[in-house]
């Protein structure tokens, strides 16, 4: 995915992204990091064809978003969204299903390979015994879950997911880390995501693209990129960068 | 366990279903056979077959396009509730509360009372007056996001700009005056089976392309960004869906008259008896709505007989309780 000169204003007074010169990578896990409003989760968007740039372009396997029909764009890339809702009786499985719309026309019935899709899609993510259940049964983890089975249903190369720790307990945090870490592993699965806990990014990520009032800072490998420097450079933190044979390298603050 | 739930939930749907159903039949012969003219069933079904029996023929001239128009005008409010609803994603739209009925009422007696040669072409001019309202509710509250209060308060405005409108044109003159008074209120009386073939066409396409489009209806009620995520034209979803319901609420209106809350009433109740998918809740409604007409139409003019209650003033009467009711119910979903 090339992103090319990427200009991005929600009110045409302040540019939220402000000449984004890119690339993702296929095959590998970028961790988009950055402050509060740096405009990460707006990247984000343009890089899903959810905000059209005002200049720049974004290309998916060298053609430009904008030129993609809505259902073949959906068959590309799938995304995780930050906040989500669906009728609070809708069954796992009927959830997870509608991953198949972009296959189908409105009038069409299931297929074998939307129900296989979604087989799969609920092994991937341990919903199986859960797929009859009503969605308000479920916990924020396993909630979060079912939404990643939805965009796997789709079936899509790119998998994008908005800050999809928010709101979890520390254990749910990382079980659904490693699930996306599985996903890029053994399905090569290139995802994009946003993070706000660096040390999460650091662990995760092949890439870390570091933002910082609409512009990219650094990108990179996260052992080459992340220094006390940087950080302090972004978010205003002192930090110290630490290396151990168990957890690799991770960050401490230690003030302001 | 889990499997028995399954299956209670199957079978609350279908009894739901056969519930309605049964008692759509019952209160559908019971209001043929009851009024001020009573036959028996054999004598109903032996006179509107041979056509010799003079009761029958009265009840068949006076009564049955009444039924008729009451189950049409029943399924078409009801469905065009939950389509709005479906929509706006707010559980609260209702045709009546929202104006798309005083719309399109405004509409058809401004027709009427101008142009009374264009009488054939007023169900169309009603579809415009309701689109019309519903244009305007739509575009001034969805600005500030998805707050059901707000949209119900300027549904509110907009419901009586055009109900003003329309009865401002009821003073203007006095020989319209009484063809005013048979859009604006309902009493489904001296209805005509060029009535009844006039709701039973339109609404017949309403209900089926309503029917057609469920599974956009199930799409939109998952957040926007989500849909579109998934390929799904959102904007056009948002489109049709809306054109059917406002065709469904205007066509009934015309016909049938004012009903305010059957379109929040019968869905609400659909929706905890069969569930949210719109597979199931939207025949679901318009099976209860026609139910629910009719008895009101039926009770209405045989509870003080020979005096009438109009069934729209049985509605609000219901309604409105049953509205402060899912109001404060919202409060707490939407933790406002």
């Amino acid at each position: 995915m090339d992103i090319k000169e990427v200009t991005f204003s929600y009110d045409k007074k302040r540019d939220t992204l402000n000449g984004i010169d890119s690339s993702i990578d296929i095959g590998k896990v970028t961790t988009i990091i950055g402050p509060n409003g740096c405009g990460k989760s707006t990247l984000l968007g343009v890089l899903s064809n959810h905000h059209q740039p005002q200049h720049g372009d974004v290309l998916l396997d060298g053609k430009s978003l904008a030129d993609f029909k809505p259902k073949e764009l959906a068959k590309r890339l799938a995304v995780v969204h930050q906040q989500n809702n669906a009728p609070s009786d809708m069954t796992v499985e009927k959830l997870t299903a509608y991953g198949r719309i972009p296959y189908k026309s409105l009038f069409a019935s299931s297929t074998k390979e939307d129900e296989k899709a979604i087989e799969w899609a609920l092994a991937s993510t341990n919903l199986l015994d859960k797929r009859h259940m009503p969605i308000d049964s479920l916990s924020g983890g396993q909630m979060q879950r079912v939404w990643i089975a939805m965009a796997l249903t789709q079936q899509t190369p790119y998998l994008f997911l908005d800050e999809p720790t928010t709101y979890l307990d520390i254990f749910y945090q990382y079980e659904l880390l490693e699930l996306v870490s599985s996903l890029n592993k053994q399905q090569g699965m290139s995802i994009v995501m946003v993070l706000h806990d660096i040390n999460q990014a650091i662990k995760y990520s092949d890439i870390i693209i570091v933002m910082k009032n609409g512009q990219i800072a650094a990108k990179g490998k996260p052992e080459d990129i992340i220094t006390a420097d940087l950080i302090r450079d972004i978010y205003g933190v002192n930090v110290v960068v630490k290396q151990d044979p168990a957890a690799g390298m991770y960050i401490v603050p230690v003030g302001i | 366990m889990k499997a028995g739930k399954v299956m209670l939930g199957i079978n609350r749907k279908s009894l739901s279903f056969i519930i309605v159903l049964l008692l759509l039949g019952i209160v559908f012969v019971q209001s043929a056979l009851t009024g001020s003219i009573s036959v028996t069933p054999f004598e109903l079904i032996h006179g509107l077959l041979t056509g010799t029996n003079d009761d029958v023929a009265i009840i068949k001239d006076l009564r049955l396009p009444r039924i008729l128009i009451a189950v049409f005008a029943g399924a078409a409010l009801s469905v065009a509730g939950v389509l709005l609803q479906a929509v706006m994603r707010n559980p609260l739209a209702d045709p009546g509360i929202i104006g798309v009925s005083a719309g399109a009422s405004f509409m058809s007696v401004l027709v009427v009372s101008l142009f009374p040669t264009l009488f054939f072409f007023v169900p169309l001019f009603a579809f415009i007056g309701g689109a019309l309202a519903f244009f305007l509710v739509y575009s001034l509250s969805w600005k500030s996001g998805l707050d059901p209060l707000r949209m119900i308060l300027i549904g509110i405005a907009v419901n009586a700009l055009f109900t003003g409108l329309g009865q401002a044109i009821g003073f203007s003159g006095s020989g319209i005056t009484q063809s005013m008074s048979q859009v604006t209120t309902s009493t489904l009386t001296m209805k005509k089976w060029s009535e009844v073939e006039v709701i039973a066409l339109y609404g017949t396409i309403g209900l089926m392309l309503s029917f057609f489009v469920y599974r956009w209806c199930n799409y939109l009620s998952l957040e926007d960004r989500t849909a579109k995520s998934l390929g799904v034209n959102v904007n056009m979803a948002r489109f049709f869906i809306s054109i059917i319901a406002v065709l469904l609420a205007s066509i009934a209106t015309t016909v049938a008259g004012m009903f305010a809350f059957v379109g929040l009433l019968v869905p609400h109740i659909g929706r905890t008896l069969v569930g949210n998918d719109h597979k199931v809740l939207i025949p679901f409604s318009a099976l209860a709505g026609a139910l629910l007409i009719l008895l009101a139409d039926t009770l209405g003019r045989t509870l003080i007989a020979p005096n009438e209650i109009p069934a729209s003033i049985i509605m609000a009467v219901i309604g409105g309780p049953f509205l402060i009711f899912l109001l404060r119910k919202s409060d707490r979903i939407y933790g406002h």
